[in-house]
């Protein structure tokens, strides 16, 4: 089979079942996985109330910000949170059935992606509302989520083999997605970094991804060096990917 | 061409405890002695030795049930062929579409109705999409499952969950069918009807294993018996012979 065609297959697989999860989560709560939109507006309140007040200026300048970063994160640190237990939770299937594992990881970053979905409405509102502007610029949000989609992917892969093999690293990656947070301007302004500090900024490989969804959400344009960094990271990553699946395939089964 | 060829296959499981499945290890003051013929430990992870030197050939039309006591390796052998598990040491050659059904459960998420189970089973598994129709009939003929179908699988009975599975294993013929044990302990009614569908499809020249104690499940379905002690292969032949060696060794 072509390796197009084998593609397509796998997209068409994973989608299928991260599409069938979420319809059962409506069944089971009316507004499905708004719930998780919900959370990330009452995120995005708080935040913009908190550093309005201690970075003073415009509340609505703050808003449409902390709002485009955090809907941004909230792709980000899904893809890293959910990762690690992937592997764990099907550990049933993958003793008992021959399914392809890659099927496992497609489903859940599909699942994350359809979530994600729901909270552009966040950003629609905030359209509607003359927050943030919208032209040609806020088309270049839609590369820029496949990107991260697409290095969430390969994420993924590795935490969820890591972690199902030391089962301690998903605690120390929720501590250090914490820390992340806190490290990324999602909740602060990066412009107002003072220059001989920008380095904190400019190393931070989670800033770049932020960058390339939040800056198009802002109607502005990504900057050249945002998008060859996440260039960078997504050929490292998938060879980290393809190494640690070959290394650990064999032995999954051992450790679910 | 099917086929299933193992060659002085081992398989060594590696028992990670709680302790082992950690990156960062605290020394750990209290130490499980083991040391028998089947278990060791080598550079802090305990290895179970599950499958020893075993040599299969099986071509078509071979209908094998696997017996033996619990813990002989049944299990691992078919998720060596399955290719869950991978040899230690030795030659695997599998040839042909494996199904295994070694759970009774095949439902991808039990909040799912059954006929949604069935459709994200079938593109799983690369069915045609023009043929699901087809297979849905089949599968609610053969399940009589009725109306269950449009509930989700979390309301099953393990017998009902059991049927699902069967059908879906047996709906397409794979080149290779592995069915654990478990799988035969329906009532009576279903037994005759899943017989009979493995039956039809083994008509098919296919090749089957069948990892069972009910020694009228294997005589009804196979056509040969492997008899497994301890990891090691100790009988290879006829189901009747088998079950009287099988009976020798209880003693």
């Amino acid at each position: 089979m072509p390796a197009a065609q084998r593609l397509s297959l796998f997209l068409r697989k994973s989608f299928m079942w991260a599409w069938l999860d979420t319809i059962c989560q409506y069944r089971r709560s009316r507004i499905g996985p708004f719930w998780e939109t919900i959370n990330v507006t009452v995120m995005i309140a708080g935040l913009t109330l908190v550093s309005s007040a201690v970075f003073g200026g415009n509340l609505i300048g703050h808003m449409g910000y902390i709002g485009a970063g955090v809907i941004a994160w909230s792709a980000i640190s899904a893809l890293i949170t959910e990762g690690p237990s992937i592997f764990v939770r099907y550990g049933s299937l993958i003793t008992n059935t021959n399914i392809d594992v890659d099927v496992y990881v497609g489903r859940t970053v599909f699942k994350i992606m359809i979530t994600f979905a729901h909270h552009l409405i966040i950003y629609a509102v905030a359209v509607a509302c003359l927050i943030v502007p919208f032209g040609w610029n806020s088309l270049l949000a839609l590369p820029g989520i496949a990107l991260v989609f697409a290095n969430g992917y390969w994420l993924a892969t590795v935490l969820a083999f890591v972690c199902a093999r030391f089962r301690d690293v998903e605690l120390i990656v929720r501590n250090l997605l914490q820390l992340a947070f806190f490290v990324t301007p999602v909740f602060w302004d990066y412009t107002q970094v003072a220059a001989d500090r920008r380095f904190i900024v400019d190393y931070n490989v989670l800033f770049h991804f932020l960058e390339i969804i939040r800056a198009p959400l802002l109607g502005e344009v990504p900057a050249a060096r945002n998008y060859a960094v996440v260039a960078a990271v997504t050929v490292v990553g998938s060879v980290l990917a393809f190494v640690v699946r070959r290394r650990m395939r064999r032995e999954l089964a051992y450790f679910v | 061409m099917t086929y299933v060829r193992l060659s002085k296959a081992n398989v060594e499981i590696p028992v990670y405890d709680s302790h082992s499945l950690r990156l960062i290890k605290l020394p750990s003051f209290r130490r499980s002695k083991v040391g028998t013929q089947t278990i060791t430990r080598a550079g802090g992870v305990m290895r179970m030795h599950a499958l020893k030197d075993l040599d299969l050939d099986l071509a078509e039309g071979d209908r094998v049930c696997i017996i033996g006591h619990n813990g002989a390796g049944k299990t691992t052998l078919l998720r060596l062929i399955a290719q869950i598990y991978s040899a230690t040491s030795g030659v695997v050659d599998i040839s042909g579409r494996v199904f295994a059904l070694l759970g009774a459960s095949l439902t991808l998420n039990p909040d799912a109705t059954g006929y949604e189970n069935i459709s994200l089973v079938a593109a799983i598994q690369d069915w045609p999409a023009e043929c699901v129709p087809d297979y849905v009939r089949n599968i609610e003929e053969f399940t009589e499952l009725g109306e269950y179908l449009s509930l989700p699988t979390r309301v099953y009975s393990a017998g009902m969950l059991m049927r699902l599975a069967v059908a879906l294993a047996t709906l397409r013929a794979p080149d290779i069918l592995l069915i654990d044990e478990g799988i035969g302990a329906g009532d009576a009614d279903f037994q005759r009807k899943m017989q009979a569908r493995v039956q039809q499809f083994v008509g098919r020249a296919k090749i089957l294993l069948l990892a069972s104690h009910s020694r009228e499940l294997c005589r009804a379905l196979c056509n040969k018996a492997l008899l497994l002690s301890k990891g090691r292969a100790v009988y290879f032949g006829g189901v009747e012979e088998g079950f009287a060696e099988y009976g020798k060794l209880s003693h």
